[in-house]
């Protein structure tokens, strides 16, 4: 009993960027097929597992620290669409405090009760918000926690420069345990520069592109009805895409450290891109004007 | 729960068994709330830990640290070096565990020397910057310097809030290095109460010293978990043909490590000895010798049994037992009679004082109060036989004035009135001068092997005449003196009164 090996995943990107989303549908899928998976919201809003159980917030990690003298983490695991567990570290006021240590504190108090082992887990996937500031959130990547890191990016430069400052932190780590990189999930893809942007990224910075995930208003509305796109939408040509995500992330097994670009070359790449872009912009301007 | 060593951070005492640091009862209630005696528990509660209605008051803490006890535990190490992560400050309890470590050494009859500790002195910019750097510089200096069998490295709670990774430094220079390289998370933020850093300490001891699988079993070989506190041990257990291995304390790396060869472990205080006892039956099934403290007559018989039977000696310690009597009982007898109608009080830590007053009661002296310093309502082996508190109290009946307290000087006063001593027993000696003001002498526990045993008895017997005979000289002191306090406080006859307000407050 619990001695097979639980893979762990850490999914990292800007605020914003359809990380929680992501995760959770992931989360969705793999319950679907059968899997016992634990997601972890690493931010400390604690809102990462909200669509795995219909919009409703749970009591963070954190919550139960500050109202007892000691912890029982079981408290804190809640079960969601078709059994999936949730955790939320959850932290400080924003402006208070130290939400860095919040989440070394809270992962450690689930790693010291062995809730995962109990729970004979075959996934955990850690949600972090993905700017990654300071030694707390770098405590997924850290020897002996995530395997595998994913990051989830759009074509925004924002996004892809935050992408870039994960891999720098893995890069950090690589060499002392750390996690390393499975690549990248592009979001909000809906045009062929958008997908352009992200595997010449990929390309340079040696990683590649997991999935292609594209912007869908089936995904906003399953939000609205606080649910996962798998739960209220199970058989749209999006969960078919998450679905299909979970599948390679399932299937995935050889992480690499991948060489992000240092300021000057990011400089350069996207100024080079600024270029392309106008250039895309006049070409569909001169269309429209001529149709 | 198991004792996890899965995880390089240790689970605090609180976490794990439930620890207190403020209550005021019948030492028989206090027994009754732990969790030994209660038998089950609801789902809520955890396996172990239970939960004793605690005194919170705005003065509860006192000062002294988890950091601390891995400087006195893991920076005595004799071949080691202990790096102290963290600013300087954390690292001004060098000098006096120096003097401690130097005194231990000579009473041992090892040769003296200063301890190996070493900070990596944290400034501003290591905050903002992460402090990794200067940790790895640390540690090769403290190769090149010391050529250490084992490198220690204590947190602080600097490096704990800006989430230093400690780990991927050690592990990358236990590698290079070829010797244990050892993280020790021991943030002060992290317990309330000191003795988690004897678990941080125990914990890292067993993760990576401790040797794995060993080829040999050392039968005759007992692990004594102790402190600096001279040789007691040796030859007790050498009646039953047993050699002792002393831990932490002073110990070399390779006495460490060969702890998983030794036929059994014993403790002489729960406080210290629980967790490492328990990890070293758990992984390693060496036995923990569970058994009542050896204290008195009760305890120490019941103590001497119980290695003998682990170990299978149980004639040699029959007849040991029966000799000893014969040899303690005639002094005995006499001290009872010079220490007739005299009253002591009892302020050490927890599962020691325990053991103490039951050897003032052996010797006729009243004890109407104690204050120990924190209260596991539980150990980490779990087993009733390590009850020192309900051993205390079946064997040497109730003590009407128990307080569990962190060492607070303005309680300590009323605490005093209440009973109104002839002298005090101290370790952790600031609470000393206060009592020596009211005329009170204290003894000062430094050898902590002091009362251990049947010797134990007649030694602490002749520290009370020894103290009582400057009894006027206190006198002296406390016509003298006026204490800070105002008066309101000197007549408040409730220690708890600010934490009794408190909790009152808080339920409104």
């Amino acid at each position: 009993m619990g001695k097979k090996a639980i893979k762990q995943i850490a999914i990292y990107g800007k605020g914003g960027i359809g990380k929680s989303t992501t995760t959770s549908n992931i989360s969705a899928a793999l319950v679907e097929a059968g899997y016992k998976v634990l997601q972890f919201g690493c931010d400390p809003k604690a809102d990462s597992t909200n669509t795995l159980r219909g919009g409703e917030y749970i009591p963070s990690v954190l919550d139960l620290l500050r109202e007892n003298a000691r912890v029982d983490a079981h408290e804190a695991i809640f079960q969601g669409f078709k059994g999936v567990y949730c955790v939320e570290a959850g932290g400080p006021q924003p402006g208070v405090g130290c939400a860095g240590r919040g989440i070394i504190t809270a992962v450690q108090l689930l790693k010291q009760q062995d809730i995962f082992e109990e729970l004979d887990l075959d996934y955990v996937i850690y949600d972090v918000l993905g700017d990654v500031v300071c030694g707390g959130f770098a405590v997924p990547v850290r020897e002996g926690i995530a395997e595998h890191v994913f990051t989830i990016s759009s074509a925004d430069f924002m996004a892809i420069y935050a992408a870039n400052n994960l891999f720098r932190g893995i890069k950090t780590y690589s060499n002392k345990g750390g996690a390393l990189l499975g690549g990248v999930i592009a979001n909000s893809i809906n045009s062929d520069f958008h997908r352009d942007i992200i595997d010449d990224f990929v390309e340079r910075t040696q990683t590649q592109v997991v999935e292609y995930i594209p912007r869908s208003l089936t995904v906003t509305q399953a939000e609205l009805q606080g649910k996962t796109t798998i739960e209220a939408a199970p058989k749209s040509e999006q969960a078919g895409i998450y679905r299909r995500l979970a599948g390679k992330i399932a299937d995935h097994t050889e992480s690499k450290v991948p060489s992000p670009l240092d300021a000057q070359e990011l400089r350069e790449w996207s100024s080079s891109w600024a270029d392309q872009l106008i250039e895309i912009e006049r070409r569909t301007q001169r269309l429209a004007v001529g149709a | 729960m198991p004792i996890n060593l899965k995880t390089a951070t240790v689970e605090s005492r609180e976490q794990r068994l439930g620890t207190i640091i403020g209550w005021d009862g019948k030492a028989s209630d206090l027994s009754k709330e732990s969790a030994y005696a209660r038998g089950g528990c609801d789902a809520k509660c955890g396996q172990k830990a239970r939960r004793i209605c605690e005194l919170r008051g705005p003065f509860t803490q006192g000062s002294v640290c988890s950091e601390q006890m891995v400087e006195c535990q893991a920076g005595n190490v004799r071949d080691a070096v202990l790096i102290q992560h963290s600013p300087i400050g954390c690292g001004t309890g060098q000098v006096i565990y120096n003097s401690i470590f130097r005194n231990g050494l000579a009473i041992r009859g090892l040769p003296v020397q200063n301890l190996h500790l070493i900070s990596t002195n944290l400034l501003e910019k290591d905050m903002v910057f992460g402090g990794v750097a200067k940790l790895e510089q640390s540690i090769r200096d403290a190769w090149k310097r010391h050529s250490p069998k084992a490198i220690f490295i204590a947190t602080s709670c600097a490096t704990g809030v800006i989430g230093d990774d400690v780990e991927s430094v050690a592990t990358q220079l236990e590698e290079e290095l070829g010797i244990p390289v050892i993280p020790l998370h021991c943030e002060g933020f992290k317990s309330k109460h000191w003795s988690t850093g004897f678990d941080a300490t125990q914990h890292g001891i067993l993760r990576q010293i401790v040797r794995k699988n060993p080829e040999k079993k050392q039968d005759d070989l007992v692990n004594v978990i102790n402190l600096w506190g001279s040789d007691v041990f040796t030859p007790m257990l050498a009646e039953l043909g047993l050699r002792v291995n002393y831990v932490v304390d002073m110990a070399t790396v390779e006495e460490l490590a060969q702890m998983s060869e030794a036929a059994a472990t014993v403790g002489f205080c729960y406080t210290l000895s629980s967790y490492l006892a328990a990890g070293l039956e758990q992984e390693f099934g060496v036995p923990e010798v569970k058994a009542p403290m050896p204290y008195g007559f009760a305890g120490t018989d019941a103590w001497l049994r119980e290695i003998a039977r682990v170990t299978n000696r149980e004639g040699k310690a029959e007849d040991y037992i029966a000799r000893e009597h014969e040899r303690v009982k005639p002094r005995l007898q006499e001290l009872r009679e010079l220490l007739k109608g005299k009253r002591g009080y009892v302020s050490t830590g927890s599962a020691y004082a325990h053991g103490l007053i039951g050897v003032l009661r052996e010797l006729g002296v009243d004890v109407d109060g104690s204050l120990v310093f924190h209260h596991d309502p539980v150990y980490d082996s779990q087993d009733p036989r390590e009850d020192s508190l309900a051993h205390l109290i079946d064997n040497y009946g109730e003590v009407e004035n128990f307080t569990v307290g962190n060492r607070q000087q303005y309680q300590f006063f009323a605490l005093l009135q209440r009973v109104k001593p002839d002298f005090i027993i101290i370790r952790h000696n600031g609470l000393a001068p206060l009592a020596a003001k009211l005329g009170i002498p204290a003894i000062p526990l430094g050898d902590e092997h002091h009362a251990v045993g049947y010797q134990g008895m007649l030694n602490l017997g002749e520290s009370i005449l020894d103290v009582l005979a400057h009894k006027k000289y206190h006198q002296d002191i406390a016509a003298h003196v006026r204490l800070p306090y105002k008066k309101s406080w000197l007549k408040q006859k409730d220690p708890f009164v600010l934490a009794r307000r408190a909790a009152a407050g808080s339920e409104k």
